[in-house]
């Protein structure tokens, strides 16, 4: 069922595996039938580790959603709460409670917290009263979730507005705990690299939870032979740039939320004979984007522009296939035509999805408007006037064009130019409040909080710098047969790639100057294995890298280092994790206050 | 026969008392085994092993007589009730017992029976402690600090939870002993925020809202946490928490969530010297005055919109006179206005309002927008009037916009622009034979 997650280089299923175990075990604590009561964000991360099938073997039989007032009829012997710990979820829990109380039915209840449960919010529901109805309280440390072969996410939205803004490093101690879990189930990790603030604050939380367990030492073989621990804010310029590989396009047009997108249902209606003028399907077409589907495996890191002759390429492939009916002759070959026949159809199908979302995307790509976005983007990023007021932006604000366009934008002028002279700040954040609203007086400021847009100071602007140090910018990116990661945004490599990509080879001493440059420490941590663990390395034997994006990355970043790791003479593979997996829209509109006043 | 005979000797060395008996009957068994194919060592090194125990604790200056059956059931508890630590360890080292059953066990005892030596300092007794017991596996050092504490030691305790490793356990232990900022910063230093909540929490009930606030502007992070539960849960605090620590410039935010008092929004911020902030606030004061005045006037239903969300609903009203003089007492940038009126007069269909418009003075935005603008309303006729007045270079596009093939040729021929020409030839339909042939021969010119 998750058979895609063993594929690669680190078999992830082993973690899904763990993580499937500790549910059965909570849910069969619970004896009799159930009921589950979720904190609606964690159905779409527990999907990634089980689906309904799963719970329906343990007897759980309705499911809710929780709200407050009273707790929908189930005729079941246990009530579970799947829950966050946060306070308001908890006066939540308590109101259904003391409302089922009157109805003096005998249930049990039960509470799970996601990922740790939280002696403040115990504290809350013995205020409340309730404590004492619960059986059972648990946790169930859920961090890390396998999202693809090569791929782990916290599935903490939250995560980079908490470190930045509020000071609340609550995502980090997760991170460190789930790194301390992965590290219990694929080996001690030797070497620790990190920049930036957070990075140092995991580590340090790493080592000291390793001194806690001191003692009960870790006998398995490391899987993994580095760790890179990036903040999110080392690179602010990335995500705000728009994503040019199909799956980073499909993140950005239509946005993929655990691992699934929603799609206008109009070209995917089923087209059979006979019935041809039924009416249209008006829910829209919702499709599970992984590696476990082979074509799409193939595509998802293609620059766009290479993903029309990939596909026409797969539709001779397959109609070939089918042509080969025409040649079976004896039973025997008809017999292994048919066995094929269920493969062949699946690749049908997912080619005929995959050129419809590819013609959805170009009706985009091919816009004006989106060649004008990204000629902006692109002159900013190769430091083209980035320290004038930029008329595109200008234009855009007038045409009311939604808010967040305008905030990437202004942002990435900003960050290409080390801040804005004040000249040109106060007129676009002006511009910004006259047009769009008073309010979004607060997003400015958070948004000045978090560095994305800044005054300049009287320092120099040190982006050029960095960007020449680390070859930013390739004039000649090749979109079809990539040379470079620069191709995942048609001429600009990542930032934070690059960094990932140095550490590799020569190392990070070639870069301290760039390093200095960006914000936060950067720091080499060794983990002592116990004797007999070292590894012997084959001849050729490729290193295990894991990248820990603190803050969130997007799909072109992922797609650059699995560029990176399919090189042949890279010598290393790279698994990613992240707090959660963004683009530009979806990070800025995390960083919003009120992000409900926004115009679309 | 045999096997069974040197069975019974080895079992009968088991039960006896005199260490030579032991060593005779051993030996005969171990003579013995020599002869047979298929003996089973264990019980043999076993009780070989068991021996040596039993005849240590045997020892006078042990004391204990035990008989192999009771050995059998003793557990290490016996030993270390009689506090023999030192052979305690050796036996559990010599019997292998796993750390965690054995060796830590007893110095897990020892430990909590050396805090309560009263002739000793504090000093001392946590020097030894640490000396022995070091990263033993298993060894909880609250546990030990517990007894400490139990035992009217405090000072020694806290010494002792010094070395333990697992923050979680050294806080609520701090907690209890009263000594909360050292809980407070133990817990940050562990990372785990449901740990600082739960310390911050216990503060606040019992402190004085003074020093609790005091305690936590030493620790930021504390601080942050529970300014971001304030946030969901106590709004009144936040304030008076930004207020303590003089911070104008989240007091001001704090204002403008609250409820849009902008007038103590603007001191803040101009007591924060962010000057920015304060006058966009003065802005939105003004520009909330005038709504409001405009709503009792004339039921507008502005209150509340954006400045420029309000200059389009006075246009759409027809209020040009109030929307001009929003646009100027605000600084609206001309190009912004001259795009909102523009779109404002098409939505209406006023065209003659709309070429007025046009000839107020030379358009911000160029004439393109003029021609775009009216062919979204389809209005083509409308739209050509403007073609003329684009700028040269945008001019192949205005032609195109309006579906003038011949028109965008000769602009593309006249500006012998190559790409231009490519324009207007992947627009034409191939029945324009003429107009392809024309703009070719000026594409192969334009070549040369």
């Amino acid at each position: 069922m998750a058979a895609h997650l063993s594929y690669g280089r680190v078999n992830l299923n082993i973690l899904r595996e763990a993580a499937r175990k500790e549910l059965r075990e909570f849910l069969d604590k619970c004896a009799g039938s159930k009921a589950i009561v979720w904190d609606e964000y964690l159905t779409g991360p527990f999907g990634l580790i089980a689906q309904y099938s799963l719970l329906k073997e343990h007897e759980v039989e309705k499911m809710f959603t929780l709200k407050s007032g009273r707790l929908p009829a189930a005729d079941v012997k246990n009530i579970i709460f799947f829950v966050r710990p946060r306070l308001e979820l908890m006066d939540i829990i308590a109101e259904n409670i003391i409302s089922e109380d009157k109805m003096h039915s005998p249930r049990d209840f039960h509470i799970l917290f996601v990922p740790r449960r939280s002696m403040l919010c115990e504290q809350r529901l013995k205020e409340q009263g309730v404590l004492a109805s619960f059986i059972n309280i648990e946790e169930y440390i859920l961090d890390l979730i396998p999202y693809d072969g090569d791929l782990l996410s916290m599935e903490y939205e939250s995560a980079f507005r908490e470190c930045y803004l509020e000071n609340d490093q609550t995502s980090l101690y997760h991170t460190a705990k789930g790194l301390m879990t992965l590290q219990a189930l694929y080996g001690t990790i030797p070497q620790i690299y990190g920049k930036g603030e957070c990075a140092r604050h995991v580590a340090n939380m790493m080592l000291r939870m390793k001194r806690e367990f001191a003692g009960s030492q870790n006998q398995i073989l490391p899987v993994f032979d580095t760790l890179l621990l990036l903040d999110r804010n080392v690179d602010l310029l990335t995500p705000l740039a728009t994503q040019l590989t199909y799956e980073g396009l499909i993140d950005e047009v239509y946005g993929i939320t655990n691992g699934y997108v929603k799609l206008p249902p109009e070209k995917f209606a089923q087209k059979k004979q006979g019935e041809a003028s039924k009416d249209l399907p008006t829910e829209p077409k919702k499709l599970q984007l992984n590696s476990a589907e082979e074509l799409y495996a193939e595509i998802r890191d293609k620059n766009f522009n290479a993903v029309g002759a990939a596909l026409s390429k797969k539709a001779k492939i397959i109609s070939a296939a089918f042509e080969e009916r025409h040649n079976a002759k004896t039973v025997g070959e008809i017999k292994q035509f048919v066995s094929q026949l269920p493969h062949m159809q699946a690749a049908r199908s997912s080619l005929a999805n995959h050129t419809s979302i590819a013609e959805l995307i170009k009706d985009i790509t091919t816009s004006e408007a989106f060649f004008d976005n990204l000629t902006v983007e692109q002159e900013f990023m190769t430091g083209v006037e980035t320290d004038k007021v930029n008329t595109y932006i200008e234009d855009s604000i007038a045409q009311k064009d939604p808010l967040i366009k305008i905030l990437r934008l202004v942002s990435m002028q900003s960050v290409c130019n080390n801040g804005l002279k004040q000249k040109v700040f106060d007129y676009y954040r002006r511009e910004i409040l006259q047009t769009y609203g008073y309010e979004h007086i607060l997003t400015l400021n958070n948004l000045e909080k978090a560095g994305l847009l800044k005054l300049q100071s009287n320092s120099r602007n040190n982006y050029p710098t960095i960007r020449k140090t680390l070859k930013l910018w390739m004039e000649d990116a090749n979109e079809q047969n990539p040379n470079d990661i620069s191709y995942v945004y048609s001429g600009y490599a990542p930032l934070s790639i690059r960094l990932t990509q140095v550490l590799a080879r020569p190392g990070w001493r070639s870069i301290e100057e760039v390093l200095k440059m960006l914000p936060g420490p950067h720091f080499e941590e060794r983990q002592q294995l116990p004797a007999g663990l070292h590894k012997k390395r084959q001849q050729g034997e490729n290193r295990t890298t894991l990248v820990f994006f603190l803050g969130g990355v997007s799909y072109a970043e992922i797609a650059a280092l699995r560029f990176l790791s399919q090189m042949e003479d890279s010598g290393m593979e790279y698994i990613i994790a992240t707090t959660k997996l963004l683009n530009g829209t979806t990070w800025i509109k995390s960083l919003m206050d009120r992000p409900e006043a926004q115009t679309s | 026969m045999l096997g069974e005979a040197v069975r019974q000797c080895v079992e009968a060395a088991g039960h006896e008392y005199d260490s030579i008996t032991q060593k005779d009957l051993l030996r005969a068994a171990s003579f013995g085994k020599c002869f047979l194919t298929d003996f089973v060592p264990d019980p043999f090194v076993l009780t070989c092993r068991e021996l040596r125990v039993l005849n240590s604790v045997r020892e006078s200056s042990v004391g204990l007589p035990l008989t192999h059956t009771q050995f059998k059931q003793m557990t290490l508890q016996v030993l270390i009730d009689r506090q023999f630590y030192p052979l305690a360890i050796e036996i559990c080292r010599y019997l292998k017992i796993p750390d965690y059953q054995g060796v830590s066990r007893v110095l897990k005892h020892w430990a909590s029976c050396k805090v309560q030596q009263k002739d000793l300092t504090d000093e001392a007794i946590a020097r030894a402690v640490c000396v022995k017991v070091g990263d033993s596996p298993g060894v909880s050092y609250s546990h030990i600090a517990a007894k400490a504490y139990e035992c009217g030691r405090t000072e020694l305790a806290i010494k002792l939870l010094d070395f333990e490793a697992r923050s979680g356990e050294q806080v609520p232990l701090l907690l209890k002993m009263k000594r909360s900022q050292l809980a407070l910063s133990k817990a940050v230093e562990s990372g785990d925020t449901d740990l600082v909540y739960t310390v911050v929490t216990y503060l606040k009930n019992e402190m004085n809202r003074g020093d609790f606030f005091m305690t936590l502007r030493n620790q930021p992070v504390a601080l942050s946490l529970y300014r971001q539960f304030c946030k969901l849960q106590e709004q009144e605090t936040l304030k008076d928490l930004y207020n303590q620590d003089d911070d104008h410039q989240e007091l001001a935010n704090y204002q403008v969530t609250a409820s849009y008092r902008e007038k103590s929004a603007v001191d803040e911020y101009n007591k924060a010297k962010n000057e920015f902030s304060a006058k966009a606030t003065e802005d939105e004061m003004r520009l909330l005055r005038f709504q409001r005045k405009l709503d009792d006037e004339k039921g507008a239903g502005l209150l509340g919109l954006s400045l420029q969300a309000t200059m389009e609903a006075l246009l759409a009203l027809g209020l040009h006179k109030q929307a001009e003089q929003l646009y100027r007492d605000f600084r609206v940038p001309d190009k912004r206005y001259w795009w909102l009126k523009l779109k404002s007069l098409a939505e209406k269909e006023e065209w003659e309002e709309l070429e007025k418009f046009s000839k107020s003075k030379k358009s911000p935005i160029g004439y393109l927008a003029f021609v775009d603008v009216c062919m979204k309303s389809n209005n083509r006729f409308e739209a050509k009037k403007y073609v003329s007045k684009v700028m040269p270079e945008q001019r192949v596009r205005a032609h195109l916009a309006v579906s003038d093939l011949e028109g965008a040729a000769d602009a593309a021929i006249e500006r012998k622009n190559e790409s231009e020409m490519a324009l207007v030839l992947s627009r034409s339909s191939t029945s324009d034979r003429l107009l392809i042939d024309r703009l070719n021969r000026a594409a192969t010119v334009a070549k040369k």
